[in-house]
């Protein structure tokens, strides 16, 4: 299998997906919509941190049993 | 005339359950007093009811047959348009969110008129019902399509036959009724998916000489277990393009623009209760999704590749859905999957049809009519709305059928009406400075310049990644960067070369004021101390119009003052919200454990007198 199909798509979507995501946690935090200083918030920020980390797992994880299948 | 597929009993199966649906929903009709009631259920549900209601709207009739079919050809990555909608959830959960349930607007139309002018908001009214209507007509034929095998009804009647059924339930029940009878169609969708997963590992269990999961995994190719499809080919199923069209367009449609699911998280009691039920939806229920409607394509896969000879080899692609449920499962079983078809089909169609009546109500009814209508002229109105829509949409049926498949139908529909609407929301929430000539601009010229690169492909080459050129065809997924790219370029371009609108006119409309947002829907100061929740038996106080009575202690306990506001539901919290009320705290009284309620309020709650309360301050 090559790069094309196996590494390019998981570097591409965590790259273009990433920024959105971050660009998107920045933007929250700077406009105080999401505040730091609240319990639930700090919460609810590990939660969206969990979800991004989840999924490149999962990805990731059966990229590498294709690989090694 | 065609052979009918399945036997007495599967068309016995499909009937009962269409009749349990309508029974269950027209059950819920009595929840729904007001247009807040018909529309959002009163905001009153728990998240776990909103997020497994979700599930129903999320996979439509044609999500199986769809999915299976690139799950059958591709393997894994058919589920790549359910794995990438976390990238905007920062944005959604603490923008968005927060913005449509407190600044109280009723329609997405409507948010676009107070963040830009009355032609925003008629602008996108028509391309959002044009969207959601369409998208109705092709649920309609893609069941219709699967049933009249069935039945060997004719297509026209059998299309008839469902906007009937589903007419019949939600006539009068509305959200709650959409809500609760997609709570019930969740379950069976995922239980049939998971059953048709089960049916497949033990058919090939029994067909070769390993054990059932073995002979699945090892029947799969690695191209087959890769979750992402290759980066740039084939052109009609590759990574970068599906990235750019659902990733993005999709993903920002769905979580911004789908009046569906927007309503449904309205319908939650708080605003924690919505992110939860977002969170919950992307985190857990869509990859669950992915695997249900999926997982027939790659039994299929598996069987084509360890058992040759069961399915034919020059199979249909899209008839894999049909063939490999009905190699897999018994006469009865077979009635049940269509049956979770049929699910899939009402609960998007219920949805849609609701969140288009919506939609007409508000933001064509109410701003024509001059005088102010009561809440029966208007709900009267609303379901009307509903039936009207279904009527259009059952009428668009013959022109999607004219198309070559249900899925160029809908491919061409998605990129046709969603990028410019994406880049006017995305933008008014997220940049203050974008103006209402730059939202307008982006309506009319980036749709021309959409329809220019429709008939001149080569305007799309340069953001084609290396993707082939198909002869007469286009670009199919990779043409929505450009429409993207158009559209933020007309927007951005005249937002430079247009006059600011006033500050105070974006006042709880953009990011940048979510944090204010309490305040303003409160109408003073937000009470964030951390008080207790307590339970309470309640009594009727005639004179109480909107505000409740609690004793001081009570009010106490849950550091509440008169003013703030409080949520009222029934103790048993299995009901999820569906006996509830939001309200006021009024004038406390020295009875403790007691709280006073309008008469209004307690039939508005359906409280029963038996039942305790439990109250919480919310703000």
């Amino acid at each position: 299998m090559t790069f094309q199909e196996t590494w390019l798509p998981f570097i591409y979507l965590y790259g273009a997906g990433g920024l959105a995501f971050f660009l998107g946690l920045i933007l929250i935090i700077k406009t105080k919509a999401l505040r730091l200083d609240y319990f639930k918030h700090k919460k609810w920020l590990g939660v969206l941190l969990y979800g991004l980390f989840f999924y490149m797992f999962i990805h990731s994880m059966f990229i590498f049993l294709a690989i090694n299948s | 005339m065609e052979q009918m597929l399945g036997t007495g009993l599967d068309r016995a199966v499909i009937l009962f359950y269409f009749a349990i649906v309508m029974g269950f929903g027209a059950y819920f009709g009595k929840y729904s007093k007001t247009t807040t009631d018909y529309f959002f259920g009163g905001r009153r549900f728990s998240w776990w009811l909103i997020t497994i209601s979700i599930v129903a709207t999320g996979i439509g009739s044609h999500s199986f047959v769809k999915y299976t079919t690139k799950a059958y050809q591709y393997g894994f990555s058919s589920t790549m348009t359910y794995m990438n909608d976390w990238f905007f959830m920062p944005l959604f959960m603490f923008g968005w969110l927060p913005i449509i349930y407190y600044s109280k607007v009723r329609s997405i139309p409507e948010y676009f008129e107070r963040r830009f002018n009355p032609t925003a908001r008629y602008l996108a009214t028509f391309m959002i019902l044009l969207y959601m209507i369409g998208y109705i007509a092709i649920q309609f034929l893609t069941l219709a399509t699967a049933l009249y095998k069935i039945y060997g009804i004719p297509l026209m009647l059998t299309v008839l036959l469902i906007a009937l059924a589903t007419t019949i339930y939600m006539h009068y029940g509305g959200q709650t009724s959409v809500i609760f009878t997609d709570l019930i169609q969740g379950f069976v969708l995922i239980f049939a998916g998971v059953l048709l997963f089960f049916l497949g590992i033990q058919f090939l269990g029994m067909n070769t000489d390993m054990s059932g999961f073995k002979a699945f995994w090892t029947f799969l190719s690695p191209e087959n277990k890769l979750p992402l499809a290759n980066f740039n080919s084939p052109p009609d199923f590759n990574f970068v393009g599906i990235f750019w069209q659902d990733g993005i367009a999709g993903s920002i449609g769905f979580l911004f623009l789908n009046q569906g699911l927007i309503m449904r998280f309205m319908a939650a009691k708080s605003v924690d209760e919505g992110r939860k039920a977002a969170a919950f939806n992307v985190l857990i229920i869509l990859p669950i999704s992915a695997i249900v409607v999926s997982n027939a394509g790659w039994i299929g896969r598996a069987i084509a590749n360890g058992v040759p000879g069961i399915i034919p080899e020059n199979v249909v692609a899209n008839d894999v859905f049909v063939i490999v449920t009905n190699i897999i499962s018994s006469p009865g079983v077979f009635g049940f999957i269509i049956a979770a078809l049929c699910a899939a089909l009402m609960s998007t169609a219920d949805t849609l049809v609701n969140a288009s009546s919506a939609i007409i109500v508000n933001d064509i009814y109410r701003p024509l009519t001059k005088k102010s209508k009561s809440e029966e002229e208007q709900l009267h109105f609303a379901r009307m709305a509903s039936i009207i829509v279904k009527i259009i949409a059952v009428i668009l049926v013959p022109f999607f059928n004219s198309f070559d498949s249900i899925y160029e139908a809908h491919g061409w529909f998605h990129s046709t009406f969603t990028p410019p609407l994406v880049v006017a929301v995305f933008m008014g929430i997220f940049w203050k400075r974008f103006t209402s000539a730059a939202v307008i601009a982006t309506f009319i010229f980036g749709a021309f310049l959409m329809i220019l690169g429709q008939f001149n492909p080569e305007l799309i080459s340069p953001f084609s990644h290396g993707i082939e050129l198909r002869p007469g065809r286009g670009y199919s997924y990779i043409g929505a960067l450009y429409n993207l790219v158009v559209c933020a370029g007309v927007g951005i371009l005249v937002t430079l070369f247009s006059k600011p609108d006033q500050d105070n006119k974006l006042d709880g409309l953009t990011v940048f004021d979510v944090h204010k947002l309490k305040f303003l829907y409160k109408g003073s100061e937000p009470n964030e101390t951390k008080g207790s929740d307590i339970i309470v038996d309640w009594k009727e106080d005639k004179k109480l119009k909107d505000g409740v009575r609690f004793s001081q202690n009570d009010m106490k306990k849950m550091k509440a003052s008169q003013g703030d506001l409080v949520y009222l539901q029934d103790a048993r919290l299995w009901l999820g919200g569906l006996k509830s009320i939001h309200s006021v705290f009024e004038k406390p009284h020295n009875e403790d454990g007691v709280v006073y309620i309008g008469s209004k309020q307690i039939d508005h709650g359906q409280f029963i007198k038996k039942n305790s309360l439990k109250a919480e301050k919310e703000m």
